[in-house]
């Protein structure tokens, strides 16, 4: 039990990171971001290659990962999102033939062969009796650590309640002097960082392999069509539910692991289709 | 001076043409009105010295082409613009949305936000209320107080008595009339209500199916009852 609830704690903490990224992007940009998953793929392949390849440090890995997530979201954004201009049937699907490229690319440069991620931090700690590594502490601490730091510069700053302005209201916001364009852009690079780091964490918590893209896609839906658009509280809650619901489900029944996730996804559509934390949309 | 000149302006929404060759010029510090019906082009207008809708023509600010710049670029020059439907945010407090409107003007917030409180004490007094459960006068007055946030040199305001009660449109008449004659604005005002925009305006131009059929003093305008003829169309 006490297992469930600190490792469901910890999981969670690194689920709300990973969601997050994909909030912004549908809040603000309005698009759903189906290539959201190369992110993670892109920001662990590229730790993996500075740390375990080059052996840099692993603050040039943390650095280049989330670098390389940023000008990817900055790329996709000038490239694609811009280009196809508000058309969201063909921005997702040319985002989702994007995350099937990287995935390609990917198998080309490392092989298909899943690859582990050396623990960022190695060890374990006992806490009341359950065995927790510091690995999955680490990332969980600095995931949090992250999103605190996201509400503070989204609710803060200038440019913060410039990107909440555009997500409300686009029109009001050009008009108080704010460029939505400019906003969306800065919002694809945060999402793009925000991905990467989390793509880090999450294939220490798992594996690298080209396909890791699917799974934090999925999860990253969920979160969102549960905790509703917009909402930094929405997002934290609803990662919580999903990941004990992932630990307590797979310590019972593996296989299940995925599909309480699913079932609450099409649960909520139906009965609450503006999420359980999101707003009527107002116009 | 000239603040503002637009030269044979015309406004497209598509292929629908909603404003036809508007030429209209206003000097500083003053206060004009334009006025016509329901889908005369009144807020095209506005949205088109605002960069927002496709124009060909063009608008001149303190003698320089602005035509063609994004609307943030028009409002960092010194135009601000409370439009027809308010366009807050709804899920921000009534302070947020102000300093959302201090974007282009991060060193006057302390001063402009002082302004707008001795301008609608209201506002202080609602600071934290969210402007979604604001009332209509409220939201008029988070609007002109966002558009002024920015420190403008000219305000653009889009029929702002829509909804008003008799009482409140003749405080709005106040204010307008301050930020003109004490604060130096220039000011525009779009009305369907003729009887406001001449107890506030200077000059007036009456917008017919996107022309300029008329303009002139309240004077010039109500020897030749062109007001009622344009709205009866007599
Ligand atoms: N987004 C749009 N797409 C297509 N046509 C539009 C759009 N906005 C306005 N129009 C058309 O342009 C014309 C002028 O509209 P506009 O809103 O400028 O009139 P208005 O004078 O502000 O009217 P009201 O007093 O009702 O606000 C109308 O015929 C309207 O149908
Ligand atoms: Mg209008």
């Amino acid at each position: 039990m006490t297992q469930i609830l600190i490792q469901g704690m910890l999981l969670s903490g690194l689920y709300a990171l990973i969601a997050m990224g994909f909030m912004l992007i549908f809040s603000i940009g309005r698009t759903l971001n189906l290539a959201y998953g190369a992110y993670l793929l892109v920001g662990g392949y590229v730790y993996f290659w500075l740390c375990q390849q080059m052996g840099l440090p692993q603050i040039v890995g943390f650095a280049g990962a989330v670098t390389a997530g940023v000008l990817m979201g900055l790329l996709k954004h000038r490239l694609i999102v811009k280009t196809l201009n508000g058309d969201h049937v063909a921005i997702e699907i040319s985002t989702l033939i994007l995350a099937v490229v990287l995935q390609a690319g990917v198998v080309l440069l490392f092989g298909d062969s899943s690859k582990i991620l050396l623990p960022i931090v190695p060890g374990v700690v006992t806490v009341a009796g359950a065995q927790v590594t510091f690995n999955i502490l680490t990332a969980t601490l600095i995931s949090w650590a992250v999103i605190i730091g996201l509400y503070l510069y989204i609710s803060r700053t200038h440019t913060g309640r410039a990107m909440q302005a555009v997500s409300m209201d686009a029109k009001g916001a050009a008009l108080s002097g704010v460029d939505p364009d400019r906003i969306n852009l800065i919002t694809w690079g945060i999402s793009g960082g925000l991905g990467a780091l989390g793509g880090v964490f999450f294939a220490s918590y798992t594996q690298l392999y080209p396909g890791m893209w699917v799974a934090p896609l999925i999860i990253s839906v969920a979160v969102v069509i549960v905790g509703g658009i917009g909402s930094i509280l929405g997002t934290l809650v609803v990662a919580h539910i999903v990941g004990f619901m992932e630990v307590g489900v797979s310590s019972w029944s593996p296989e299940l692991r995925g599909v309480f996730t699913m079932i609450l996804i099409v649960a909520v559509l139906v009965l609450r289709p503006q999420g359980l934390f999101g707003r009527e949309e107002t116009h | 001076m000239l603040v503002l000149e637009i030269e044979n302006l015309s406004a497209f929404y598509g292929k629908a043409q909603a404003l036809r060759e508007v030429s209209l010029t206003v000097n500083e510090g003053e206060c004009i009105a334009i006025v016509g019906a329901n889908g005369a082009g009144k807020s095209t207008l506005l949205d088109s010295i605002m960069g927002l809708v496709k124009t060909r023509g063009t608008v001149r600010l303190h003698g320089e082409d602005i035509t063609g710049l994004r609307c943030a670029q028009i409002v960092k020059r010194g135009v601000g613009y409370a439009p027809e439907r308010f366009n807050l945010f709804p899920h921000m407090t009534v302070r947020d949305n102000l300093l959302v409107g201090a974007f282009t003007a991060r060193n006057e917030i302390a001063k402009n936000l002082d302004a707008v409180h001795r301008l609608f004490p209201r506002l202080a007094e609602r600071e934290n209320q969210e402007t979604s459960t604001q009332s209509g006068g409220e939201r008029q007055m988070v609007s002109l107080g966002r558009a002024l946030m920015s420190s403008p040199n000219v305000l653009l305001v889009d029929e702002p008595t829509i909804g008003l009660a008799p009482k409140v449109c003749g405080e709005l008449a106040k204010v307008l009339q301050r930020l003109s004659k004490e604060m130096g604005l220039t000011v525009i005002v779009t009305e369907q209500n003729a009887n406001f925009a001449i107890s506030l305006a200077e000059r007036l131009y009456v917008l017919e199916g996107g022309r300029i059929t008329a303009q002139g003093t309240a004077a010039d305008l109500s020897k030749d009852d062109i007001l009622a003829k344009s709205y009866f169309g007599a």
